[in-house]
């Protein structure tokens, strides 16, 4: 018979303990492994006539994937999905070729187009940098793949299209578990193991659909483009950059405002810095580059950066990387004699704005005469809530202006050629275009080809150029967007300067500007 | 009373966890297994060894039986039995009885049931009756088989009414003697929903660019890439009509270390093989997650020196005489684009080593030795005196979307594809085992060597046919191809081919420079030359 006195129970008591310590490590360290362990992204190196600086502008992370990042295998199949709510003819759905419908440079042999970023922070994800809105396609001929020049204006990205996309496909009954575990399971790799699967079923489809519906409402402005039509789309090349700023920096109720603007060149920044009194921005809207880079690479991040020093360790290098990449050089043949003689005109009817003291600064609008709306899409309120708002996250920076914009800022002119359509609103196709009277400017064009015509400098967007560059008129219909300047912000009138010259000396000066 | 619920207690334990165990162990023997099928010898693992295909879309094996017999209404009217009508071949066993699958069908084991589905082999192997007997050639383009018809017919069966367990199981019972009570009530029924779940995507990816015009030995095949990303053609007919019509023919698939480096595909959009490969398995059914990399790998080493059968010269020979003064006509017009003979392709023009492998990488540029064997030459280029000018469409279907697309298949594997690229041409082929790839040009418009040699207008005396019969096997020894005047013989009837119809084009690769202004003897004798290759 044994004695039954009742005993604490160290042993068991322990046992259990540790058990339970170990399954709560255990737990600890899958919850960790699997959706927030960061494997640092892989050492850029030169590619395809990229150095490897420009890959990492082209490809590399700024550190937006932990708050704006979408799963991997979530985007990847979601043109596959949605392929009725990808853009099509007139950037109205539904198109054709996946995330290229979008007008994004995409390199052939890359994973994903220029501007799109992975890393893996738990689990593989999505998300955007610089390069998205500023790397320039063209194409010197129709038979010909496209060359993308890092940091040029993106004039064939339909930036508005991509975030209708993404909201689009989140409110619809398709977005759901099983219909997107069915097509990833036509590609996904071999090490996606059940594991990844139950997390995407029941954990990053789910937030993600609930994510993406969330910026339903801080879009809901980009939906008044949709019918009825009270306001035109931003189609190709452009975006509402201070209207974006506004509704997501700064969360300002909406208000009937807008500024679609071309997406802008960023090469050779060092410019501003090294001429006084130069403002960023097309309406002088911020002081100087650095804060431009900050204010915009926090807008692709979404929220405070995780790291400041992380972050602004990213700015400099972005900031030195754009301060010195040069402008692109013109990819045809130049007559210099024309050119030389269109430097005298130049000199003469141009310099006074764009290779002077005012350049780089802001002129008003009763000066330049081009649409105002643009300018109105932004005040002094705005500005002082969203240097509050970069304030409050521990950044230092100059930032924006705070009054409220007056003129436009008088362009460099480096690179000028890549940089179709002109004005601030791109509603001017070439430089041949913009040295013509407004009335006698195109009223409605297409935006977004990347086929160049040289004899007016500018992309083909008319029927005409078409026909005459051998270009099959059907396929710019299908993949550019219409431009109509009677619309609201739309308006090509004003800069009518140098319209009276003869002939001769817009064909020269358009043969120098060429040059710049 | 201890004893007693102790007793309790184990009976309990084995009810509540021993049978739901035992369950789940013989669930797991039963439907876990992935077992593929593979073959000692190469040429029977080419034929009908599995390439991953059968795990990831194979049909159930008893499905693929009945299908046949419960469909045979929605067979095509060739002649022949079941599968044969879509010019799929059987061989014979040793005791003369049909093998039970066709040549290009593999089987494995997977999901608790045995599953089929085509193979490599199943658009590159054929037949060709010589000296009276029919002789099976691998490697050489599927001439008679109708990927397009085969296509039809299964995406059809997902929306007819008897596709459903009640008309198909009966069947199976039929032909496997009776079901287990599983297989009968649970298997099937699932499998068929599955199926037709499946086929029911495959409709709405696959039937818009019409595969019943392809007719046999020819594929579309980027629009059947298109068709994995769902890109939507009902929506494109409208906007880019001009790139949903690019069927061509089934290429040879031999001798493939001698193109490494070359740009493969008709318009040369890749040149890696590896690529090209992985990119053509998706056809057998393979995703990235079930591809059979070892298998791939057995055929891919298999076919880099794989050589094409000889012309059989000791039934149809070949005059010497008349053949070494075709050499001489070849060597002044083919040579330079087409290689020094059969076997070596190293022609005079032949892209340098570090130029090859570059090229694919390059972005936007054009690509220099333009009229060397194994790159791209131009439809017609600015100031080129003699421009191929072939039919456009196959060209035109590969778009620098699609292209760029491709890089995102394969994420996450170290093989991911980082090669296809939009060309502006088509490539200069090698010509080894030509006598095995009629018809000729890339959609297969021409039917005969000699026939190539004459212009494409109507209006010339002697010219190319308008239209004509493909897939029979009955071969022409004169003038090299199949015989194609007849639209029925054997018991089979065979494809009209109309090259008037869109992509069908026989225009093209004609014109002084390509030798169809030759006397006829002078055509005769490098016809004769062309058979040693």
């Amino acid at each position: 018979m044994t004695d039954r006195t009742i005993k604490p129970m160290p042993r068991w008591l322990m046992t259990t303990l540790l058990a339970l310590a170990v399954v709560v490590a255990l737990g600890g360290w899958f919850a960790w492994y699997e959706f927030f362990r960061e494997v640092p992204e892989p050492v850029w190196e030169a590619e395809n006539g990229h150095s490897a600086e420009d890959m990492r502008f082209l490809y590399g992370s700024i550190g937006a994937e932990r708050d704006a990042g979408i799963p991997y295998w979530i985007m990847y199949v979601l043109p596959r999905v949605f392929p009725d709510k990808l853009p099509g003819p007139g950037g109205n759905p539904p198109g054709a070729g996946g995330y290229a419908a979008f007008g994004l440079a995409w390199e052939a042999g890359h994973e994903l187009p220029v501007g799109f970023t992975t890393k893996v922070i738990g689990f593989k994800r999505v998300a955007q940098n610089c390069a998205i809105c500023h790397t320039a396609s063209f194409r010197t001929k129709p038979g010909e793949n496209p060359t993308y020049i890092p940091t040029g204006p993106d004039h064939t990205f339909n930036l508005e299209a991509l975030f209708r996309f993404l909201v689009d496909c989140a409110k619809d009954p398709r977005f759901n578990a099983d219909t997107l575990m069915n097509e990833i399971a036509l590609s996904k790799p071999k090490d996606f193991s059940f594991v990844d699967g139950l997390i995407y079923r029941y954990i990053l489809i789910p937030i993600t659909k609930q994510r993406l519906m969330a910026r339903q409402s801080q879009f809901a402005w980009i939906y008044r483009h949709t019918p009825p039509k009270d306001w035109p789309d931003w189609g190709r090349g452009r975006d509402d950059a201070m209207n974006l700023t506004k509704y997501f920096l700064t969360t300002s109720p909406m208000d009937d405002t807008l500024g679609p603007t071309d997406m802008p060149s960023v090469w050779n920044l060092k410019k501003y810095s090294s001429h006084a009194g130069t403002r960023m921005n097309l309406a002088g809207d911020s002081w100087n580059a650095r804060s431009v880079i900050i204010d915009s690479a926090l807008g692709l991040l979404s929220k405070a950066p995780p790291s400041n020093h992380i972050f602004l360790h990213e700015i400099d290098w972005l900031e030195n990387y754009l301060g010195n990449y040069p402008a692109p050089k013109y990819p045809f043949p130049i007559d210099q004699a024309k050119a030389a003689a269109g430097k005298t005109v130049f000199d003469a009817q141009c310099a006074m704005c764009h290779w002077s003291d005012r350049t780089g600064t802001v002129l008003k609008v009763e000066e330049v005469g081009t649409d105002r709306e643009r300018i109105l899409s932004w005040n002094k309120d705005a500005a002082i809530r969203a240097n509050n708002a970069v304030k409050s996250f521990g950044i230092e920076r100059k930032g924006l202006v705070e009054e409220n914009p007056y003129g436009y800022v008088a362009s460099f002119l480096d690179g000028i050629w890549l940089r179709a359509p002109y004005l601030h609103n791109g509603s001017v196709p070439s430089l041949r275009d913009l040295l013509k009277p407004a009335a006698q400017r195109p009223q409605i064009f297409y935006r977004g080809y990347d086929v160049y015509d040289p004899l007016v400098a500018g992309f083909v967007s008319q029927q005409e150029q078409a026909k005459r560059l051998n270009v099959p008129w059907s396929d710019v219909v299908r993949v550019a967007t219409p431009y109509d300047v009677h619309l609201r912000s739309n308006g090509n009138m004003g800069h009518e300067f140098g319209v009276n010259l003869p002939e001769t000396d817009k064909d020269a000066l358009i043969e120098y500007l060429k040059t710049l | 009373m201890d004893d007693y619920w102790r007793r309790r207690y184990w009976w309990l334990l084995a009810i509540a966890i021993g049978i739901p165990l035992l369950i789940a162990i013989w669930a797991a023997l039963r439907f876990l297994p992935n077992r593929p099928v593979t073959y000692v010898n190469i040429e029977e693992h080419f034929k009908y060894g599995s390439t991953g295909g059968y795990a990831a879309s194979g049909f159930p094996y008893w499905i693929w039986k009945a299908l046949p017999v419960v469909f045979k209404d929605k067979l095509p009217k060739n002649g022949g039995a079941g599968y044969e009508t879509f010019g799929m071949v059987f061989e014979k066993n040793a005791d003369g009885t049909l093998k039970d699958l066709p040549v290009g069908v593999q089987k494995g084991h997977n999901m608790g049931i045995d599953r089929v589905f085509v193979n490599c082999a199943v658009c590159h192997h054929s037949t060709v009756r010589v000296g009276g007997e029919t002789h099976l050639y691998l490697g050489m383009p599927a001439a008679r088989f109708n990927l397009g018809d085969f296509e039809v017919f299964l995406c059809d069966l997902a929306i007819d009414e008897r596709f459903n367990a009640t008309n198909i199981v009966p069947e199976i019972e039929r032909q496997a003697g009776s079901l287990s009570l599983v297989d009968k009530y649970v298997v099937y029924p699932i499998a068929i929903s599955l199926m037709r779940d499946r086929l029911l995507m495959l409709r709405n990816r696959f039937l818009p660019m019409d595969p019943a015009s392809w007719g046999p030995g020819r594929v579309d095949t980027f629009n059947s890439a298109k068709a994995l990303f769902n890109f939507p053609f009902h929506d494109m007919e409208k906007t880019s009509p001009d790139e949903l019509r690019g069927a061509a023919d089934f290429p040879s698939i031999w001798n493939q270390k001698q193109r490494e480096g070359m740009q493969l595909h008709w318009d040369g959009n890749n040149c890696r093989v590896d690529e090209r490969n992985k990119s053509a398995a998706f056809g057998t059914g393979t995703t990235p997650a079930t591809i059979d990399l070892d298998a791939i790998k057995r055929i891919e080493d298999w076919l880099l020196t794989k050589q094409p059968d000889p012309w059989p010269k000791e039934y149809w020979p070949i005059d010497t005489v008349k053949a070494a003064r075709g050499e001489v006509l070849y060597k002044t017009y083919c040579l330079n684009c087409h290689g020094t003979n059969g076997k070596d392709f190293s022609a005079p023009c032949r892209v340098p080593e570090d130029i090859a492998s570059k090229r694919c990488e390059q972005q936007g540029k054009d690509v220099p030795y333009g009229d060397c064997v194994g790159t791209v030459k131009a439809l017609s280029a600015a100031g080129d005196p003699a421009p191929l000018n072939t039919d456009a469409y196959r060209l035109n279907s590969y778009t620098y979307e699609l292209a760029a697309n491709q890089g995102m298949l394969y994420a996450g594997e170290p093989y991911r594809f980082r090669h296809f690229r939009k060309t502006y041409g088509y490539a200069n082929m090698p010509l080894d085992g030509i006598w095995l790839r009629a018809p000729y040009l890339h959609n297969g418009s021409v039917p005969t060597l000699r026939l190539l040699l004459e212009p494409s207008s109507p209006k010339a005396p002697a010219h190319r046919p308008q239209g004509f019969y493909r897939g029979n096997d009955n071969y022409d020894p004169v003038n090299v191809g199949f015989v194609w005047q007849v639209p029925a013989s054997d018991g089979r009837r065979y494809f009209a081919y109309d090259t008037r119809l869109t992509a069908n084009g026989n225009g093209g690769h004609e014109g002084p420079a390509y030798g169809t202004t030759l006397p006829a003897n002078d055509k005769d004798a490098l016809v004769e030359y062309l058979k040693t290759f």
